[in-house]
């Protein structure tokens, strides 16, 4: 339904007040909420097809190709991890195998009622929704094209940038033709079997760890450093317990060359360290070693927009260089990649733009858990960088191991390692001795990390200090209790591994 | 250890405690770490409490939290099973629960637990006296070992730390009942259960049962389970409890229970008959204050409403003497009861005066779906005189 180019309320003369191209969690949460404030809000969004020819609805990466089915899958894993905590609890149940394509079925149904919900409410926010690429022709114009090549052009007061981004490949010979991202692995119609995944993110850990826990044999070719950007005795710790639970590390190493052969992929790995190059061949490749930005056909030129040489926007409060245009989620410079903050990002902008608003994003203190087996959950610093930020000297670290009061009965072995090993789950809390013991990082390897992590973002948000969680009672008898009773600093060298409760 | 420029003391310890849980351990544990001569007394372990058995750890190691979590998680699976099939797990043949191995694994596990809070004593410098205290004196306390073997320790500082005990309603018939105590000991899984209750025990173990397979009857006084939480939760929890498949008896008044066959009991109410495998009684607890005899009354420490009776610092009337822990009836949380001991060993030990902080204390209630709170109840809000906005999500 075409709209004619009428004076809006807001007397600019253009179509629309706002258009936001990318129909993701931080383009939908600024629509609805500009629409809410009385705006006239037009949102794109369009998927380009991957390398092997997947797309998806409306929602943008979390709910089709990220976070939700990510997320559906691990708990799928850890349900098969939990069969045998049941049989120590007295439970007779056998594990008669994994069945992928119905769980596949399930998870792409779920998503499909997701896409569905964020339609109806973009209609029910009187947002236009326009399932067609947006590519800008000036500042204020912009040409839709839809999948069938049929275009339409369309005029804005604001332009909102929130395209996100899309797995990068290597450049390696093969890669396209043979293997596959995250773009194509919550919808893979057949089972995975042995899988490689490469990469050393956040993404190939969640991969290869869901896929090892629901039963099939996984290797990981990291070419350095693992979860670089994390903390690394964290990162060191989730990596060795994956490691000792059956997935297979294939360290300082790069994919040289992918070729199929019949139904699987030939890999050639060239260790780094030493030169050598050896071929091995599994089912399935899941490349994961990054992820660019989706602005390199935007337009922007015409716009005048000037992106960072990343593709990304250096965008203090989400403006761009250009008054009129801003960028909120994945495409912004030296921001968290994360759904909720693209989404509260989104909606202070729109009060901002539309409700006389002054409050910007604060990118500090973002919580955020990754989804391995084990989970890990993190607000803050890590250690490196508060030493670093406050001085050795400042900074304290309290630590203790621990497992959790569920996974005492389990004796269980799994080719002679423990499935739920004593002291296998850890926390820290690193704290600002120059300034009251504040708290400035807090990290936490266990179940429910998510859960656990959530509440403490919210204190370290009031600056609690360490003495503010000792003096909080716990709940008992729960894991998140023993941030309430931490005494061992690593500083003191006192072994901090648990050896009765 | 000790300063030798100090008056000597008349008095061979520095602290005595009477009882070895929570509450009672971390304070002695505390004390004797820093250096005092500390001696605790505790009765010896039973998974079932009485008058002359407890244990090291407690109510909560040996049959409350620890033991009530293990079941609770036990009794979860059922709903993981099925969750998983929704996953794609194939799980053709429904899963069978065997009680046994349950009960086996959470006794050794208690046993476990139990062995370790002795030896964190030990380690502590704490010196450990297996029997039943009883205070002489303020500067008194009479042990009795299992053999009657008598022994007095002269103490400057007594800590109570007896904790509580289970209580059954007085109605006709009440031995044929149990308590959260024998629940937790039961040989097999009861086919039919009645819980008489509705506080968060009753909930919890109407939760467990019902997981496992039983057919729970939940009978309860109130129109709804958890009196003096939040409306809003009280209604969510009822709700569940049915959803779930426990038959909920609100405003009902159990009369009287009686032996009808073998292994089966009849518990008659105000408003019916049931005739179930087991009756568990959730009626609340009470303080241990003379289970054993404590000797409290010839010491003259203060009562009050069957607790003993202590200030903001945990003092009793009495000089020298202190109460911590859930036989003061305070807060009667295992976290309370360690910040109490550690506030206690701070003001009677190290001449720190400190009080407890009460406010904001977090908890959970392990009904399935579970319910945690922190704060002021809606209606507690409303009544302290605040003008609230409440925010609310229902989700899945």
């Amino acid at each position: 339904m075409a709209e004619t180019a009428a004076d809006t309320p807001m007397g600019h003369g253009y179509e629309f007040d706002l258009v936001v191209i990318g129909g993701g969690s931080g383009g939908l949460a600024c629509s609805k909420e500009a629409a809410k404030l009385g705006a006239k809000v037009a949102c794109l969004d369009f998927v380009t097809p991957s390398p092997q020819g997947n797309v998806w609805g409306l929602g943008g990466t979390c709910v089709n190709v990220g976070c939700i089915p990510k997320k559906l899958m691990h708990n799928a894993g850890i349900l098969g991890e939990s069969f045998s905590d049941a049989r120590e609890f007295g439970w007779k149940v056998n594990n008669e195998g994994h069945d992928w394509a119905k769980m596949v079925e399930q998870i792409q149904n779920y998503i499909g009622s997701l896409n569905w919900g964020y339609r109806v409410a973009l209609r029910d926010n009187n947002v236009e929704y326009i399932n067609a690429k947006g590519a800008f022709e000036d500042a204020h114009t912009i040409v839709c094209t839809k999948k069938n090549g049929k275009t339409r052009t369309i005029t804005a007061d604001k332009v909102v940038i929130a395209v996100g981004g899309r797995p990068k490949y290597l450049g390696v010979e093969g890669d396209k033709e043979c293997c596959i991202t995250s773009d194509d692995v919550f919808s893979l119609p057949k089972a995975p079997g042995k899988t490689l995944c490469v990469g050393a993110s956040y993404i190939s850990l969640e991969t290869a760890g869901l896929l090892s826990a629901l039963g099939y044999e996984v290797s990981v070719l990291v070419r350095s450093v693992f979860l670089r950007g994390f903390d690394s005795e964290m990162a060191e710790k989730i990596v060795g317990h994956m490691e000792s639970h059956g997935v297979r590390m294939i360290r300082s190493s790069v994919p040289t060359k992918f070729e199929k052969d019949g139904d699987k992929t030939k890999v050639t790995i060239k260790n780094s360290d030493f030169g050598n190059e050896i071929v091995e061949e599994y089912d399935t490749v899941v490349i994961a070693v990054g992820r660019d930005p989706c602005t390199g056909d935007l337009g922007l030129e015409k716009a005048g927009v000037v992106p960072h040489k990343s593709g990304k926007f250096e965008a203090k409060d989400e403006q761009t260089n250009v008054p009129n245009i801003y960028a909120v989620g994945d495409v912004l410079e030296q921001r968290q990649e994360l759904t909720p903050v693209a989404i509260q990002a989104g909606q202070l902008l729109a009060r901002r733009l539309y409700a006389g608003a002054t409050a910007s994003m604060d990118y500090d203190l973002v919580p955020t858990t990754v989804f391995t087996p084990l989970e890990y959950g993190c607000v803050g610093m890590s250690e490196e960088l508060a030493a670093e930020t406050y001085g050795a000297d400042n900074t304290e670290a309290y630590i203790s191991f621990f497992k959790p009061l569920e996974w005492q009965l389990n004796h269980e072995e799994h080719n002679g390692v423990p499935v739920r090993g004593d002291n296998s789950c850890y926390l820290k809390l690193i704290t600002n001795t120059a300034d009251s013991e504040r708290v400035v990082g807090l990290h936490y390897l266990g179940p429910n990390a998510g859960e656990v992590v959530q509440g403490y973002a919210v204190a370290m948000k009031c600056g609690a200090t360490k003495a503010q969680f000792d003096t909080t009672v716990g709940i008992h008898p729960t894991v998140s209790e023993e941030f309430t009773i931490l005494s061992v600093t690593k500083r003191s060298g006192v072994d901090a591994q648990k050896k009765g409760c | 250890m000790g300063n030798k420029n100090a008056k000597p003391s008349p008095y061979d310890y520095d602290l005595v405690t009477i009882g070895g849980g929570s509450g009672g351990v971390r304070a002695s544990r505390l004390a004797a770490a820093d250096g005092k001569k500390v001696a605790i007394i505790e009765l010896p372990f039973d998974p079932v409490s009485s008058e002359s058995t407890g244990g090291f750890g407690g109510t909560c190691v040996i049959r409350g939290c620890v033991p009530k979590k293990l079941f609770v998680y036990g009794s979860h699976f059922h709903e993981e099973f099925e969750d998983a099939e929704g996953f794609g797990w194939n799980i053709h043949t429904p899963p069978k629960f065997n009680w046994q191995h349950l009960m086996a694994q959470k006794t050794k596990e208690i046993t476990r637990l139990n062995g370790i809070y002795a030896k964190m004593l030990n380690n502590a410098g704490a010196e450990i006296f297996e029997g039943r205290g009883k205070l002489i004196d303020a500067h008194t306390v009479e042990v009795t070992d299992a053999a009657g073997h008598k022994t007095l320790l002269k103490t400057a500082n007594t800590c109570i730390a007896t904790g509580g005990y289970a209580f059954k309603l007085p109605i006709p018939g009440a031995e044929l009942g149990i308590t959260s105590d024998e629940a937790l000991t039961l040989p097999d899984l009861p086919r039919k259960v009645c819980i008489i209750g509705g506080g968060y025990i009753a909930v919890e173990f109407a939760g467990i049962f019902n997981g496992l397979g039983a057919e729970v009857h939940l009978v309860f006084r109130q129109e709804l389970p958890l009196r003096g939480f939040d409306e809003d939760v009280r209604a969510a929890v009822n709700e569940n409890l049915i959803k779930r498949g426990i038959i909920v008896h609100p405003k009902c008044n159990p009369k009287s229970l009686a032996e009808a066959s073998a292994g089966t009991i009849t518990v008659e109410t105000d408003s019916g008959q049931l005739t179930v495998n087991t009756v568990m009684f959730a009626t609340g607890r009470k303080p241990n204050i003379s289970r054993p005899d404590l000797g409290l009354s010839e010491v003259g420490v203060e009562l009050d409403h069957g607790a003993i009776k202590v200030d903001a610092f945990s003092r009793t009337n009495v000089n020298g003497v202190w109460a911590i822990g859930d036989v003061t009836n305070r807060v009667n949380l295992t976290p309370v009861a360690l910040m109490e001991g550690a506030a206690m060993m701070a003001s009677a030990m190290k001449g720190r005066m400190t009080k407890p902080d009460y406010q904001y204390i977090p908890s959970a209630v392990f009904c399935q779906p579970p319910v945690a709170s922190c704060g002021l109840s809606e209606q507690e809000a409303v009544s302290n005189g605040h003008t609230c906005d409440v925010y609310l999500a229902s989700f899945r």
